[in-house]
């Protein structure tokens, strides 16, 4: 157990936390965009900057990525201080150069009071931030499917050879997680399309709902465990063949209690 | 864990008063949640079935989730879903052989039965006690041990 300030508050913390959990514990609200609790802290967005003293630093301050700085006993931090605030408002400045384009960039920085950029606009700038979290992400899940390719200004997030990535399997977690809402997908009836590849959605045997991917079910079935058939009806109808067989042995009690 | 949620489906007299306090209970800035129980038909006449997660010791959500998001409180004996680890892959909600990991649209979430922590709401608004949350040595041995057995 340390404890530390933030904000002028004392509060306890475990060993081992990030900074920005207890931030965020604390109910206190900055930018994190390249973090998500599924995934390890990977500091690339560097929004979430805080700044660090300790009373023995003779004034002397740093600046960190909280999402990746341990917490430590006697730290004194402030996550909003003016120097804190003008490296945020420089980033979004050049995230808003980047992805003049991205309504989430725009929000973000308009936010922070960034609404016109004072670096020079890449006119058709997309709205991957190059954050990472989808490759992470995929990579966590086990598939591997996407990766960062490329360098400098043709850096992007791919599949491999930027063709239909054979370890895809449709789960659509990058896109759920991506914060831009760059990954774009596409549903169609039974189909899904992401990455360029095409998948078919499993529909329940009895009522036919469309669940998740096949080649998903196929691949937790093996991986994982679970019988494949698991798979083949859809929560609806589990909920219904569960209660007429508790029903069945609920009516067969009743039966035994009247004769 | 220390108690378990028994259900008893001759109790049950449809009134649904476990989904709606289910879902206030777990209401994000008074948003209603969706119910993690449900009350079902049982087949038979006047018979209803209250269906909701069975906490199960080898639990298919748990096996199915490939981030960790879902885990047991030890405490409780739930198991939890983290929102903060969810990725929302579905696959929790696939892979239940009891249909009780779902999806909330109102609230753009997976989610399922969390023993409300300890004090599970659905079982103390019940008013026949269709719905009990018991000490475990009260409990019959039939009802403690649960398998995912589809
Ligand atoms: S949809 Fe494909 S690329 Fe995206 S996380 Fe799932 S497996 Fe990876
Ligand atoms: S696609 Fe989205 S999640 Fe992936 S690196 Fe770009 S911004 Fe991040
Ligand atoms: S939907 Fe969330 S909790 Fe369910 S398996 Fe996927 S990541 Fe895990
Ligand atoms: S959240 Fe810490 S660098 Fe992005």
């Amino acid at each position: 157990m340390v404890h530390l300030t933030i904000n002028g508050q004392v509060v306890q913390a475990n060993d081992g936390e990030m900074l920005l959990d207890v931030i965020k514990r604390m109910g206190i609200d900055i930018p994190a965009i390249c973090q998500h609790d599924a995934v390890e802290p990977f500091g690339s967005c560097r929004l979430c900057t805080v700044e660090i003293t300790k009373a023995d630093w003779d004034g002397w301050k740093n600046y960190v990525t909280s999402c990746l700085y341990p917490v430590a006993d006697g730290l004194i931090v402030n996550t909003h201080s003016e120097t804190v605030n003008e490296i945020r408002k420089t980033l979004l400045d050049l995230y808003l150069a980047r992805h003049p384009n991205s309504l989430f960039v725009r929000k973000l920085a308009a936010e922070h009071g960034v609404t016109k950029t004072s670096y020079e606009e890449i006119p058709d700038g997309d709205d991957c931030i190059l954050c990472g979290l989808c490759t992470r992400i995929c990579e966590r899940m086990g598939f591997s499917a996407i990766s960062t390719v490329g360098r400098g200004h043709s850096k992007e997030v791919a599949p491999p050879l930027k063709e239909a990535p054979p370890d895809c399997v449709g789960c659509l977690a990058c896109a759920q997680c991506c914060p831009t809402g760059h990954i774009k997908f596409s549903e169609e009836g039974a189909s899904r399309s992401i990455w360029g590849k095409q998948f078919e959605k499993i529909a329940c045997s009895k009522c036919g709902k469309l669940t998740i991917t096949k080649e998903f079910a196929d691949s937790l079935s093996e991986t994982r465990n679970i019988p494949r058939e698991y798979f083949d009806v859809c929560d609806d109808c589990r909920r219904k063949e569960i209660a007429l067989t508790m029903g069945r042995l609920a009516q067969w009690s009743r039966e035994e209690e009247t004769v | 864990m220390k108690s378990r949620l028994v259900v008893t489906p001759n109790r049950c007299i449809g009134c649904r008063t476990c989904e709606l306090a289910c879902s206030f209970n777990h209401a994000i800035d008074g948003k209603p949640g969706r119910s993690r129980i449900f009350v079902m038909g049982g087949g038979f006449k006047d018979l209803w079935v209250p269906v909701t997660c069975l906490q199960c010791d080898d639990a298919a959500c748990v096996k199915s989730c490939l981030v960790g998001a879902l885990r047991r409180n030890e405490e409780t004996g739930a198991i939890e879903l983290n929102q903060d680890k969810c990725v929302k892959c579905m696959a929790c909600t696939a892979a239940c052989p009891f249909g009780c990991s779902i999806y909330d649209s109102g609230q753009d979430q997976v989610v399922k039965c969390d023993l409300c922590g300890g004090d599970p709401a659905c079982a103390r608004f019940c008013p026949t006690k269709a719905l009990e949350y018991k000490p475990i040595a009260q409990v019959k041995p039939a009802q403690v041990k649960v398998k995912a057995v589809g």
